[in-house]
């Protein structure tokens, strides 16, 4: 597969019947999009699950994909929707994925005395609380910046939003954020 | 809908944002600079964001480090069984490769052997034959076949008459393919209490019968 080829180049092989083309699809932009959902989500096994419904919507909806959006557009705006419905079905059944207290099993550096590990934990739970206490169409706008690293544009095509409007988001979201790590660290 | 809730004092929320972020264009930066050291709650947020943006990285890079890519379920993916085959050397530790190898290479030995003899057996196969060896070879099979069979009783010509005026039943209970070439000539007697003691039609009583209808179809 040629990996020079543009992601609209790989869709259009994909829909010609060629196997392998989505296949590359899925390895150029699953991390960025787990990313996107472990940011919404703040859980790695929902975030791996929703990577997961994100392509397996975008394989199914391949033939419904118009050249007039950027294909990472497109996939973003799938996940975003993935990730809301999943928040929606979780909230249903009493789940939330961000209040627990509970880390993730991720590995720290071991150079760390446990007394800054505990802290550096406690501040990144912090943080977790803080983007989850966000209401959604803030929370998607952050994450899709500070996760995905995608510029204004981006965020706006793939959230079908005008430019200004996800600024102002943005602005809101950092101000609630900050406002709420303030208030964490004064209890600290 | 105006979403931006601007610091008190400064409405210039929407700039902030894009020179925070490095998008702004070179004139609004430049521009925005110059505002920042005259604006006091711009420089505080601008600062406070990036402890805000310093948090989040640092849970970012936390989260992501744990990301391992896994296959997805999504599209079915079809591979080259000799790329299939090459992942799985490129995976598989060196006793393995060499187990394999090994296999490999007896297995072509064989499949070599396997060949030279099926060669070999074709050869055979294909002999010529001269003209002397065929008669010699149809001679020798004549002689071997008439050792083999007993004399054929030659019919009398009384039999014949018989045998025509009284043309045998079309089927036959024991119609074996000897049975069947015995039938295109009289029977002898022997023949015929040997086919009765096969059928079972006659006990040992009934030999004397025999006899006599041997005699009346023999005349």
């Amino acid at each position: 597969m040629d990996t020079l080829a543009t992601d609209e180049i790989i869709v259009e092989r994909a829909l010609t019947g060629d196997a392998e083309a989505f296949g590359e699809l899925v390895r150029r932009w699953e991390r960025r999009i787990f990313a996107l959902a472990y940011g919404m989500l703040g859980r790695e096994e929902d975030a791996r699950d929703a990577t997961q419904e994100t392509f397996l919507a975008a394989f199914r909806n391949l033939r419904g994909f118009r050249g007039d959006a950027k294909v990472s557009s497109w996939l973003h705006r799938i996940a975003v929707n993935q990730c809301i419905s999943r928040q929606r079905r979780s909230k249903i059944r009493g789940e939330s994925a961000l209040e627990e207290e509970h880390e993730t099993s991720f590995t720290t550096p071991r150079s760390y005395s446990p007394a800054r590990v505990a802290e550096g934990r406690q501040e990144t739970a912090a943080v977790r609380r803080a983007i989850n206490s966000l209401p959604v169409e803030l929370r998607q706008v952050v994450v899709m910046k500070e996760f995905e690293e995608l510029t204004f544009r981006e965020i706006a095509d793939a959230l079908d939003l005008p430019l200004s409007t996800v600024k102002s988001r943005l602005y809101t979201a950092l101000k609630q954020l900050q406002m709420r790590l303030q208030k964490f660290e004064s209890r600290n | 809908m105006n979403e931006i809730q601007n610091s008190p004092g400064c409405e210039r929320a929407s700039d902030l944002i894009a020179f925070f972020y490095g998008e702004a264009g070179e004139h609004e930066a430049r521009d925005f600079q110059l505002h920042l050291q005259q604006c006091k709650s711009c420089r505080e947020e601008v600062a406070s964001f990036g402890d805000v943006r310093e948090s989040i990285t640092a849970w970012r890079d936390e989260a992501l480090a744990g990301f391992i890519s896994t296959p997805m379920t999504a599209p079915p993916k079809t591979k080259s069984a000799l790329a299939a085959l090459r992942q799985f050397f490129d995976l598989s530790p060196l006793w393995l490769k060499g187990a394999t190898a090994l296999a490999a290479v007896t297995f072509c030995v064989l499949a070599g052997l396997a060949l030279f003899r099926s060669n070999n057996n074709q050869v055979s196969s294909t002999k010529v034959y001269t003209e002397q060896d065929v008669a010699r070879i149809v001679k020798e099979a004549v002689a071997q076949q008439a050792r083999v069979q007993p004399p054929v009783e030659t019919p009398s010509p009384e039999n014949i008459a018989v045998n025509r005026s009284k043309p045998k039943p079309k089927s036959s209970r024991a119609s074996s393919s000897t049975q069947f070439a015995r039938s295109q000539r009289p029977l002898s007697k022997e023949e015929r209490e040997q086919l009765a003691a096969e059928l079972r039609l006659l006990s040992s009583d009934d030999d004397a019968t025999l006899h006599l209808l041997g005699d009346r179809i023999n005349q």
